[in-house]
């Protein structure tokens, strides 16, 4: 069981990021994709905490005494997932706007039924 | 000295203005991509003596390397950041005639962040913030293909923005592994330690990295979007993303295996990749009825040729891969340009529509005309040297193999002469029934088409004017050891 005590934040990580895939490469509905993607987001950015995380870790505010730098969580993945939530957000806005501009030239949100442009 | 910080805080400051600007005076608006691109373009001239002595480390927030962010200017970053403001300066003069219709001014934002983020993946030192600028760049594009808006516009859009997203899902997984490895995001001192850790888990953030900025740069497989983007674009926006953004992308894989993976043995694989792009892509475009789709077809078939050129990995190939950057950059922007008022003219993509230009718009025509010699490689443009270059250096290598593919190489800028001269023809040669009036691009459009036509020719006639700063990129990329020492000192 330690295994799973000690990986699982990777296990969940990787479990999102392959639900998300999952769902870019067999969904063809653009909403649904557009779930997928933010799935596959979510994935990613909680791997970059659990690359940073310690189990019971405090805030690494080095003023307060008594404690110890390796109970101290990285704060350099948080800082970084906070920028990739932000690009996450604008990208899901922007695939919306496009979606909602998809559905009034097409009628539809199947992707399928978009052909205009073929090799 | 000027710092080049200013290159990246000027043109986003700036861009930021427009909107302000865009209240005041929506024609106003168009002008502010013209300043910030021409203080680009002169701040990296100027910088570029300098750099070419020794590379300008700068350190955001005054945190030395390896804790804050760098910037390193050296001679690759500032030669790209010259080109893209070269580049953005002229589209930018191109736009103010050619972009009339729709929300103007959010165009002209869109586009200078474009060319903002394009700056800062060509300029940046860490990894993080390569994939923040790499984004910037990203989200604007996809917005623009769609600027238009009509119905191939939205779908290209779409796709490139699905693809786009689950590549920069894949890098951003490589930049977490890297840093869950080495606990430090500065390329430098990545670099510094690459040996120290197990191969295997290295390789696996490698190949997620060069997957992820792979989509970007249209490298084989990762490339389905690009034809449609291109195609679907504004030929304003077709320019700026076949000239400038599928190479910062490649640069950005260049810069992560060559220098902070400084993985040779790989660089085989990436050989042959590119000699398979380069192949698919002449051979696509072949198949072609539509013109820009051909451009765009043929601009992934350039990027297989730097990336075959930049992955023989000597000096000599080296330099040409990097010239051939240059020489593409120019050419195919100046072919958009062209095409895009051709275009314009004639009411259709089709190739067949193109008959009579030669006539019609004369001015147009001669500058199509030159960026398809340019690109084709033939003397005396800037595709010459450049492609000689390539297969100079790539014949001086001892193997077979190599001569095998340099063999192929030439056999698809055959094929590339084939269907450019085949439009060529139909513009020149194919006469229509009942003479129309001449109407040629507007005095703005062609201005800044001729200033790159001027450029293809004079760097063309004297390849010398840039060798130095290319050689010394190539050095830059080659000699990792230098890369390291000049950011941690």
């Amino acid at each position: 069981m330690s295994f799973l005590h000690d990986y699982v934040y990777y296990i969940g990580a990787f479990g999102l990021v392959a639900i998300g895939l999952l769902i870019i490469l067999v969904k063809r509905n653009l909403i649904k994709l557009i779930i997928g993607l933010s799935i596959l987001d979510t994935g990613v950015n909680m791997f970059l905490i659990s690359v940073g995380y310690i189990r019971r870790g405090t805030a690494p505010i080095f003023s307060r005494p008594g404690l110890e730098p390796d109970g101290m969580v990285d704060p350099v993945p948080q800082a970084l997932v906070l920028t990739a939530i932000v690009i996450g957000v604008a990208i899901l806005a922007l695939a919306l706007a496009l979606a909602v501009r998809f559905y009034k030239t097409y009628g539809t949100l199947d992707l399928r039924k978009a052909k205009e442009l073929r090799w | 000295m000027v710092s080049p910080v200013l290159l990246l805080a000027v043109p986003l400051g700036l861009a930021l203005c427009v909107p302000l600007v865009g209240r005041v005076s929506r024609r106003a608006a168009g002008f502010v991509p013209v300043i910030a691109s021409l203080f680009n373009l002169v701040v990296s001239i100027r910088l570029l003596p300098t750099v070419l002595e020794e590379p300008i480390v700068a350190n955001l927030g005054g945190f030395p390397p390896p804790f804050g962010i760098t910037l390193f200017a050296g001679p690759v970053g500032m030669l790209l950041s010259a080109l893209i403001a070269l580049a953005g300066l002229v589209v930018s003069l191109y736009a103010l005639s050619y972009i009339k219709t729709g929300p103007t001014v959010r165009y002209h934002t869109l586009y200078m962040l474009l060319l903002v983020g394009a700056t800062g993946v060509v300029l940046t030192g860490d990894v993080f913030n390569l994939f923040v600028f790499f984004e910037i760049l990203c989200i604007s594009s996809y917005a623009l293909v769609a600027y238009v808006g009509d119905r191939a516009g939205i779908e290209a859009s779409v796709k490139y923005l699905i693809q786009g997203a689950l590549g920069s899902a894949l890098l951003l997984i490589g930049i977490g592994l890297l840093y869950g490895l080495f606990g430090t995001l500065n390329m430098a001192d990545i670099a510094a330690r690459i040996d120290s850790v197990d191969s295997v888990p290295v390789f696996v953030a490698m190949a997620l990295i060069v997957v992820g900025l792979g989509v970007e740069a249209a490298i084989f497989p990762l490339n389905a979007w690009l034809p449609d983007a291109h195609s679907s674009a504004p030929s304003s926006i077709s320019a700026i993303l076949s000239g400038i953004a599928i190479q910062v992308g490649l640069y950005a894989v260049v810069r992560m295996v060559f220098t902070v993976f400084g993985a040779s043995s790989v660089l085989l694989f990436f050989v042959f990749l590119g000699l398979l792009t380069l192949l698919i892509g002449e051979l696509c475009a072949f198949a072609q009825n539509n013109i820009k789709r051909m451009l765009a077809y043929s601009s992934i078939g350039q990027m297989g040729l730097i990336m075959f050129a930049l992955a023989i990995a000597t000096t000599g190939s080296v330099t040409g891969g990097l010239f051939q950057m240059v020489s593409h950059t120019l050419s195919k922007a100046l072919l958009f340009l062209a095409v895009g008022y051709m275009v314009y003219r004639s009411g259709s993509l089709e190739i067949s529509s193109l008959e009579g230009m030669g006539r019609r718009m004369p001015l147009t025509s001669f500058a199509f005309t030159i960026g398809v010699f340019s690109l084709v490689g033939l003397p005396p443009f800037i595709g010459f040297p450049s492609k000689l270059l390539i297969v100079r250096s790539a014949l001086a290598e001892q193997g077979v193999l190599l001569q095998v593919l340099i063999g192929l190489v030439l056999l698809a800028t055959v094929i590339e002469g084939a269907y450019f001269f085949r439009v060529i023809q139909t513009v020149y040669f194919k006469k229509e029934e009942g003479q129309e009036a001449r109407q040629d691009a507007p005095p703005m459009a062609l201005l800044s088409m001729f200033v790159f036509v001027a450029f293809i020719v004079v760097i063309g006639v004297y390849p010398n004017l840039i060798t130095d700063v290319l050689e010394s990129g190539a050095s830059e990329l080659l000699e990792r050891a230098n890369y390291i020492g000049s950011v941690l000192g």
